[in-house]
């Protein structure tokens, strides 16, 4: 029986399997599908200060081997959550980590400070992803400097632990990893969903109301190892896996390239008790290779190392090219 | 915040056989790995393989039938998540989530008489729908068979799906086809236009609709011109038809009874909602 409980300090989870925010409710809605007592802990849907109504319709749309959706962040305000669904997730035997969200640095800090008085919650994960209406509509995971603010300000507004929730849509993740870990993250949640968006060639029409949106499922698990590990290797804080995992095997290969936990999204969609099986599933895995603490295996990427064959005399500079441009 | 209901569960089944219907349409009958109570009509499951061939999303389908163990579904070829479904073979195993939604109001032997419009494979959710309106519903008086006309229109001929299983069941079913070649030329709005008008049913009826969206747009228009009461089973994409992913939202009636919030959710507030609490139409 492999050991799986793991720290993201201060919080200590029984295993590495988190619900993703917006793709498993606030666990009430869920308690017939899944064993909540078997999640390390559950994230709620981003929660935004004031209520929002969310994107028109078509919302959601699927690809090939994925997922699309611009949900536009629908969801009844600070004061509902507080009142009716922090209650529910309080009710669960597992940890509540709150996801927020906000447009303005001073909503951010806001719900912060708001939340940083309900014991019911035990971490806040900040959704960096949102757009910053007042500086140029970009999201603020897309700026290290505004990222590493809101992270900043959040820090101070509450005594929570923060996840800085990251985005793959920029040219260097671990600059960004580097900025929030200096802002005071307590951990970094690598990575939200990857823009994108589909159109069907004979109607001309996109295939979401807002044209494109974010891209999640198994599609995007290469994206978001590469993310996960880049961010691992540049900081020192926990790294929280998230994008297209599914199986006991995605878990544990996010775990060796860095990962303290994960996250499980889009999955949850196409079966609502995975979440609740995956620990056990886990296990077995580790059991079954004679490993008998999930920890042992955190970080234990083995990076091919150069060999004199693999380096030719009349190619001495060149040092392998991870891009072809 | 609504929550899916307490006899839902993620459950594996397997198939037991699929049966072609229609020019496009098959029967899908499966048998859950944990047996089903009864089920109220227009509730539905969403549905997947267990192996790779479907896609990652399950689609929601109707229950056409639940015979003894058994579930069936009736489902028209449309993409990719229904083929893959179309190929099933008996024992290929399947994800189910369900049952979800509400179903049908109670359906009552009391007041007007039920007129039931459907168009195309939305009439999945009527055959036993109407099997529990005669047997009675929640305890209410049972419908009798005179007291329900079910009006099936289609593109064409071999889009009336099932249409003599509906007959078996011995209440009046009309038919009708925009191309003429079964029952009445024209869709279900017209027909029912042209019964009222030859005084074969009454002025004062209550209306239940499941259909491609503009023919619910219109029923919901009729139902609103002529003060009936009206309900329609919705179909929207759904991501995990337990109300979390916000994927199906349904536009509200303002003033109505669901107008705090602008959006219903289809998965867990309906499929099947009162046109005094949603609308297509753009009420307000």
């Amino acid at each position: 029986m492999a050991r799986l409980a793991v720290h993201l300090p201060p919080l200590a989870l029984r295993n590495p399997i988190l619900s993703a925010s917006g793709t498993y409710g606030h666990a009430a809605e869920m308690q017939h599908m899944a064993d909540i007592r078997a999640i390390g802990g559950l994230v709620s849907k981003t929660v935004t200060r004031l209520p929002r109504h969310g994107n028109p319709a078509p919302r959601i749309c699927e690809t090939e081997a994925g997922f699309l959706n611009s949900i536009g962040l629908e969801n009844k305000g600070l004061d509902y959550y507080v009142r009716e669904l922090l209650p529910q997730m309080a009710e669960q035997d597992t940890c509540v980590i709150t996801n927020i969200g906000a447009e303005r640095v001073e909503d951010f800090v806001e719900l912060a400070a708001r939340l940083s008085d309900e014991p019911a919650v035990d971490a806040l994960e900040v959704n960096l992803s949102c757009p910053n209406v007042q500086e140029g509509k970009l999201p603020f995971a897309t700026d290290a400097r505004m990222a590493a603010r809101v992270i900043e300000e959040v820090k101070r507004a509450t005594k929570k632990p923060i996840f800085a929730k990251l985005s793959p849509n920029v040219s260097r993740i671990s600059e960004m990893a580097i900025a929030v870990e200096a802002a005071g993250a307590d951990a970094i949640t690598a990575v939200n969903t990857v823009l994108g968006m589909q159109v069907n060639w004979r109607t001309g029409k996109p295939g979401l109301h807002t044209v494109q949106g974010g891209y999640s499922g198994t599609a995007i698990k290469p994206i978001a190892l590469r993310c996960a590990w880049e961010c691992a290797r540049s900081v020192s804080i926990p790294i929280i896996g998230c994008g297209g995992i599914t199986t006991a095997h995605d878990v544990l290969e996010f775990m060796v390239v860095g990962c303290t936990a994960v996250q499980i999204g889009t999955a949850s969609f196409g079966d609502p008790g995975l979440v609740g099986r995956l620990a056990g599933e886990v296990e077995a895995l580790l059991d079954s290779a004679g490993i008998d603490d999930v920890n042992a295996l955190i970080g234990t990427l083995r990076t091919p190392q150069a060999t004199p064959r693999a380096t030719r005399p009349h190619e001495g500079q060149q040092a392998p090219c991870a891009s072809k441009t | 915040m609504p929550a899916p209901p307490i006899d839902a569960r993620s459950l594996t089944a397997r198939t037991v056989s699929v049966t072609p219907c229609g020019d496009d349409g098959f029967v899908l009958r499966i048998r859950p790995d944990v047996g089903q109570a009864p089920l109220r009509a227009a509730r539905f499951f969403m549905l997947r393989r267990e192996d790779r061939l479907s896609p990652a999303i399950p689609r929601p389908f109707s229950i056409y039938r639940q015979v003894g163990e058994d579930l069936e579904f009736l489902i028209k070829n449309m993409g990719t998540g229904t083929a893959a479904l179309s190929q099933c073979t008996p024992g290929t195993r399947l994800r189910l989530i369900g049952p979800l939604g509400n179903g049908w109001p109670a359906l009552d032997g009391e007041g007007a008489p039920w007129v039931m419009l459907a168009g195309g494979i939305g009439s999945a959710p009527f055959f036993m729908g109407i099997e529990q309106a005669l047997a009675g519903m929640d305890g209410r008086k049972p419908v009798q068979r005179e007291s329900i006309t079910y009006l099936y229109g289609a593109a064409r001929r071999g889009l009336l799906y099932d249409i003599e299983a509906f007959r078996r069941l011995g209440v009046r079913v009309e038919a009708c086809t925009d191309d003429g070649s079964a029952g009445f030329k024209g869709n279900v709005l017209q027909l029912l236009e042209d019964l009222w008008k030859r005084g074969e049913v009454p002025r004062q009826v209550r209306l239940l609709a499941c259909g491609p969206e503009r023919m619910l747009e219109a029923v919901e228009n009729l139902a609103r011109a002529r003060n009936l009461q009206c309900w329609l089973s919705l179909e929207t994409l759904m991501g995990c038809g337990v109300g979390i992913c916000n994927g199906c939202p349904v536009p509200t009636v303002e003033s109505g009874p669901m107008g705090a919030w602008p959006n219903a959710k289809c998965c867990v507030e309906g499929p099947v909602f009162s046109v005094d609490d949603v609308t297509l139409a753009g009420a307000h």
